[in-house]
């Protein structure tokens, strides 16, 4: 099956019709547990990069602050990927031809690959190394990355 | 609310209201800023409650999590209200028709309050002061109340946009 065949089979789908044809407070739930998610995400991601480069909490281990953030990452990336799913499914083709999307979710990729790096890099003992520090910016400003592409999708 | 009426229109028809409304830029880039700072501020509320609650960070003390955060949040919140502010000021009148806009405010009032009592009554309670692991219930319910205090003014502010007059 192509892209477009199976961009169109989504479209034709009963889920995306029931989704699509639903009362217009079903898609503002949807939006607002997609900004519920994007809220976990990016404080804890804040919280642990603040700790990985030495701005806050010193008193406390950095590994004992990216135990704590790292459910939330996830819980926050889980929350978002899944309402967006939902609203993506309402209309397939509306988005998967959106150059603002596609490039939100290559990031979203890139996004969630360099964190599960990071974290597992993060998660050590000991003073964070220089390396560490690096990753947790870029991957902070992937995130916020992710975010920008996302809000340029409606106006592109 | 209808007293509010002419100076909405006046807002949103001034020369910075109708730049932000007729530019192809302006609006999209202020509301990206307005949801990323509220994502950042609002979360660190969160974690914050989250410690009082005791479900989160136990190992260090709540008043450490507290002054570290706090700063962090209300700086992002000075981002979040200034982006808002030019938010409405380009809609005011569609905004302040909006029921979920008065109920956002509710909400924020609220939440405020909850922690002004937090600062002014719960803060002196002696297992804070001692840097106790597991907060008493007050306190805890404090936290709770944040949280739920903020969801609402998250889901509040979303249904602006769709609950557009008073029933």
């Amino acid at each position: 099956m192509t892209a477009t065949e199976a961009v169109n089979w989504l479209q034709a789908s009963a889920l995306s019709h029931a989704i699509a044809k639903s009362n217009h407070l079903v898609i503002a739930s949807l939006q607002i547990v997609h900004v519920l998610g994007i809220t976990l995400l990016l404080s804890s991601l804040t919280l642990m990069s603040l700790r990985l480069w030495g701005l806050l909490l010193k008193e406390a281990s950095t590994s004992d602050i990216v135990r704590a953030g790292r459910f939330l990452v996830w819980l926050g990336v889980t929350l978002a990927i899944g309402s967006g799913a939902l609203m993506f499914l309402a209309s397939p083709r509306h988005y998967a031809y959106n150059s603002a999307f596609v490039l939100k979710m290559a990031l979203l990729a890139l996004a969630i690959a360099g964190e599960a790096v990071l974290l597992h890099a993060a998660a050590v003992s000991g003073p964070p190394r220089v390396a560490v520090r690096l990753g947790a910016g870029v991957t902070l400003a992937l995130w916020l990355a992710v975010g920008i592409a996302g809000r340029a999708i409606g106006f592109v | 609310m209808w007293s509010l009426q002419p100076l909405a229109e006046r807002l949103e028809q001034s020369s910075l209201g109708t730049a932000i409304a007729e530019s192809r830029y302006a609006f999209p880039i202020i509301e990206g800023t307005h949801l990323l700072s509220l994502a950042i501020s609002v979360g660190l509320i969160f974690l914050i409650d989250l410690r009082l609650v005791g479900v989160l960070m136990r190992q260090v003390p709540a008043r450490t999590v507290i002054v570290h955060l706090r700063p962090y949040a209300l700086t992002g919140f000075v981002v979040v209200f200034v982006s808002g502010t030019l938010l409405l000021w380009s809609e005011a009148t569609s905004v302040i028709a909006s029921p979920a806009w008065t109920f956002k405010w509710i909400f924020m009032v609220l939440a405020a309050l909850n922690a002004l009592y937090f600062e002014c009554v719960l803060a002196e309670r002696p297992e804070l002061r001692e840097d106790a692991a597991i907060l008493p219930r007050s306190v805890r319910y404090a936290g709770i109340a944040s949280m739920s205090l903020w969801t609402l003014v998250i889901v509040s502010g979303r249904l602006i946009a769709y609950l557009t007059t008073w029933p």
